[in-house]
């Protein structure tokens, strides 16, 4: 089946977008909820400026994406014994 | 396996082959060096598929060679998800892959992929009764998940060192190392980080040893200059807003804890691929990845390539490819008459104008791409290849400023990049940004950028004449 | 936007959503649901998607007992998957006091009909491949606990009763509410005003923010959560584990990924939503301390919400004093969203056939002043 995939790593197509905009999804928080583009390993570094372009044509401007989606730790997925040895004792231990 | 083949690396090429290794891939015996990426070993011995994709359970490979995809994930030594772009081969390393079933070169679930239509509705299916739900929901967990949990012993806790710096420079690309060195230069103490284990960021896929030579003369430049603490290999995975900012950086080794007075952004950008039909087919690149793969590291997965784009980088690409005697079955491009499309012509390798990409065919790994004429839908150019490098705007790696309070601002044409005045500084007063995640669009652009926002930086925490009088200067 | 409906619900999260979703499923939707943000903005699209039925009070007991049931039969109802996986929760107690808490807590869910059995930490052993179970005591598991991924929950609620005819209202802030006589008789947000007679505040970690618009002081408190999840790897963790001595717990998602938090006693009350390193570092050592096989596994990426405290650790329902026409459903610390179903039909019964219900009692804000609060124990993250 010929596809255009916009996330990789969650496979969401462009119809996939196209379906969550017509359902009502048309904020870049929403529309990344409900399709799930953005939430898989790479976390968006290669979809979603992809998906705040189409949001933009559809809304009618870049100003209507003006914010990307809220950014959190971590850059890159790291094992778990990176962090583990940096945590302080409590105050009550 | 089909054919990949190495060509002879360049001298002076900062991808050193290193000793030859051998690993084992699936049971087989894979040659590689020690100082190249598993990645590029097994495209070299002709893997093609290196994963199948989460719902349609579609063929991928590595796409973009600088590990912010997830295209080359493999299990090594019993622990899942390593992008093997960034993992050097090890004599005797188990690599394997991890997703589909029977296995990854033969997934029945592509099934889903061929019978399901234009869509997949994955949150209505299954809920037609709650016996129907609860059985599908041990069978879709059983799907999910990129891979085994690991196997490999319990990792012990990895040394944290905590410490100050006046400033920290994230990324040692050009203008990375432009801002390191104005900073250094001023007097202050500048810890570099940069996740690569080369400086000189896209210098190093410039298609020519000139991009080499130069990152190599940044470098030392850099070592000249004292106060520097440089960490290669090192990436950061976040910045922490507040004052001090609190900078988490780690490799194998070490996590490095740093509390920063100052901070300057000098992350890049991500290469992206366009949206097209079946642009995820494995032997689709960006002009910067294929680059890498194939003048950095020698590797050509299959021919012959088609090269597309317009940019000065692309063009150069492929003069040097034809150079190296790599087959060409074309370049599509709006430039017109510069050296090195006359170099692709002269070896006979045909121009195709102003056409864009629409459409990718292929089973396991590309097999030809279709394109339009810029203004029309109707197709007219097949062009049969099996490698095929497509330009798309890169993404600004806006993450790390934007995290830590940083303003960014979207445009179409080039996506989120970080918000910065004339001087570099950023909507935080603590954080400056310079190069490609602020939106520039050449190297010269970049060094220049990250010169006055290292300036910039330094006069922020303290005033200084000189330092005003040269940043006045830039 | 309705300038007038027989009913306010200011808060979209699945406390609103469900009372909507109960009333519109009656007959009643005159109703305007108003939502400061995206659905899933508040706690509802950031929680870690626990149910469970382990409680330590009665009240708290049967009414996660019922959300269970109707939680199992919400995906055929609105046709959206929640991905309810009743794999268990494993609570880990590490000193004699706190095994001695269990045990009484056990034996009450027993007596209410919820199976959870006091296990060895050897027992606890074969339900989770690797875990450490040095210094912990005793232990509880309840097979029919379980865990779902909540935004399709919301979703699917926010469809059924759009569909019904009720009018929800995304990016619609409440400014203010207007109170006539003690009686509330509209409600004013940055996008136009409703009039209505009753207004239900399910404002989760704002409510204390929206009865100020009323003139109503709420004693709750919101307190800042982390949550992170890691790669999504295949199923090899069955239960939610969670250590009662610190408040850690986790669990595998449908997805794969392992998410989970934990407490932090030095965290104060504040409307924090950034993630820290602090919790991050100190998740790390608990997850690593608990189950050593996770140090391998990659974390993805950490995130933020509210509790909506009170005082007892329990809601605060239904009608205040002076103003009329104003009703609470929030406070739900850490566990609304698993009392959300129960709370959300009893409420519409109440709100519409005037069934009165043992938790409007139980759980009114009169019970502070009168000293008779009863606090929940069992509280994780």
């Amino acid at each position: 089946m010929g596809r255009t995939i916009v996330c990789r790593c969650e496979d969401v197509t462009i119809e996939d977008l196209k379906q969550a905009f017509s359902e009502g999804y048309r904020d870049l928080e929403s529309l990344k909820r409900y399709t799930g583009f953005a939430t898989g390993f790479c976390q968006g570094k290669c979809c979603l400026a992809h998906a705040a372009r189409f949001l933009s044509a559809l809304k009618g401007g870049d100003d209507t994406v003006a914010d990307p989606t809220r950014t959190r730790p971590l850059l890159h997925p790291t094992p778990a014994s990176r962090f583990a040895g940096a945590a302080e004792p409590m105050e009550d231990e | 396996m089909a054919s990949g083949r190495r060509i002879n690396l360049p001298e002076g090429s900062p991808f050193e082959r290193g000793e030859p290794v051998q690993f084992q891939f699936e049971g087989r015996p894979v040659e590689g060096y020690d100082n190249e990426p598993l990645a590029v070993s097994l495209l070299a011995a002709g893997a093609r598929v290196f994963s199948r994709s989460t719902k349609f359970h579609r063929p991928r490979g590595p796409v973009c060679l600088h590990g912010h995809c997830s295209g080359c994930l493999m299990r090594v030594n019993g622990v899942p998800n390593l992008r093997t772009c960034q993992t050097h081969c090890r004599s005797g390393a188990v690599v394997e892959r991890q997703t589909g079933w029977p296995s990854t070169g033969l997934d029945l679930f592509r099934a889903v992929d061929l019978f399901s239509g234009e869509r997949l509705d994955h949150h209505g299916m299954f809920t037609a009764s709650s016996a129907i739900n609860r059985l599908a929901g041990s069978v879709v967990r059983r799907l999910a998940g990129l891979g085994e949990p690991p196997s490999a012993d319990p990792q012990k806790s990895v040394p944290v060192s905590r410490f100050k710096s006046d400033v920290v420079v994230i990324g040692a690309g050009v203008a990375g190392l432009a801002a390191g060195r104005a900073l250094g230069e001023c007097g202050h103490n500048v810890v570099l980080l940069e996740a690569e284990e080369h400086r000189g960021g896209r210098l190093l896929d410039m298609a020519t040893p000139e991009g080499w030579k130069q990152a190599a003369a940044e470098k030392n430049q850099l070592e000249s200059v004292a106060g520097i603490e440089v960490h290669v290999e090192t990436p950061v995975l976040a910045v922490y807003p507040g004052d001090p900012l609190e900078v988490v950086a780690s490799n194998e080794g070490e996590t490095l804890f740093i509390s920063a007075r100052r901070l300057v952004v000098c992350t890049g950008a991500y290469e992206q691929v366009p949206l097209f039909e079946n642009n995820d087919l494995p032997g689709i690149f960006g002009p910067r990845a294929l680059d890498r793969l194939t003048c950095g590291y020698g590797v050509v997965p299959g021919e012959p390539l088609v090269l597309v784009g317009d940019r000065d980088e692309t063009l150069r690409l492929a003069a040097r490819l034809v150079e190296l005697d790599v087959a060409l079955a074309g370049v599509v491009t709006s430039r017109r008459d510069t050296p090195d499309l006359e170099a692709v012509r002269r070896k006979n390798v045909e121009i195709f104008e102003d056409r864009r990409i629409v459409c990718a065919h292929g089973g396991k790994w590309l097999d030809r791409v279709e394109f339009a004429p810029l203004n029309s839908p109707q197709r007219d150019l097949v062009l049969d290849c099996r490698t095929c490098a497509v330009e798309a705007p890169e993404a600004p790696a806006y993450e790390l400023a934007h995290h830590a309070g940083c303003r960014v601002s979207f445009s179409s044409q080039n996506g989120y990049r970080v918000v910065v005045n004339d001087e570099g500084q950023t909507s935080n007063s603590q954080i400056f940004a310079a190069g490609h995640v602020t939106g520039a669009t050449s190297v010269s652009e970049a060094a220049r950028a990250g010169e006055r926002a290292g300036l910039a930086c330094a006069l922020s925490l303290k005033d200084d004449n000189k330092i005003r009088e040269r940043l006045k200067s830039l | 936007m309705r300038d007038r409906a027989e009913l306010v619900i200011i808060g979209g999260g699945i406390v609103g959503l469900s009372l909507a979703y109960h009333l519109a499923r009656m007959g009643m939707t005159d109703v305007v649901v108003l939502e400061q943000g995206y659905l899933c903005f508040g706690a509802s699209g950031r929680n870690g998607g626990g149910i469970r039925q382990q409680w330590s009070t009665e009240v708290n007991i049967r009414l996660a007992q019922q959300s269970v049931r109707m939680f199992k039969q919400l995906a055929r109802e609105t046709g959206h998957n929640i991905w309810f996986r009743q794999g268990g929760y494993l609570f880990l107690a590490r000193d004699a006091r706190i095994a001695a808490e269990l045990e009484k807590t056990v034996k009450l869910q027993n007596r209410l009909g919820v199976p959870t059995r006091l296990i060895s930490p050897a027992m606890a052993r074969r339900l989770v491949e690797g875990l450490n179970t040095e210094g912990v005591e005793v232990c509880s598991y309840n097979s029919t606990d379980g865990v779902l991924f909540p935004w399709p929950a919301v979703w699917g609620m926010a469809t059924v009763v759009r569909n019904l005819g009720v009018e929800i209202n995304t990016f619609t802030r409440v400014t203010g509410i207007d109170v006539k006589d003690n009686h509330v008789v509209k409600v004013v947000t940055d996008r136009g005003a409703v009039a209505t007679h009753r207004v239900v505040n399910a404002a989760g970690a704002w409510s204390w923010q929206i009865a100020r618009l009323a003139g109503l002081e709420l004693p709750n408190k919101p307190y800042r959560h982390e949550i992170l999840v890691t790669e999504p790897l295949k199923p090899f963790l069955e239960p939610m584990v969670s250590d009662l001595s610190d408040g850690t717990y986790f669990s595998q998602t449908m997805r794969g990924e392992i998410l989970g938090g934990i407490a932090d006693p030095q965290e104060p009350s504040s409307m924090e939503t950034n993630s820290s390193f602090r919790f991050l570092a100190r998740m790390c050592n608990s997850m690593i301390r608990i189950l050593p096989r996770l140090s391998r596994v990659k974390i993805l990426r950490q995130w933020a919400g509210y509790y909506d405290e009170t005082p007892d650790g329990q809601p605060i329902l239904g009608r205040v004093k002076p103003v009329e026409g104003f009703v609470q459903l929030n406070g739900f610390g850490g566990h609304g969203f698993m009392l959300a179903p129960a709370v959300g039909k009893i409420a519409a019964e109440w709100l519409l056939r005037k069934q009165d219900h043992q938790i409007f009692h139980t759980y009114d804000l009169g019970r502070f002043e009168r000293g008779e609060t009863r606090k929940e124990n069992f509280t994780i993250g």
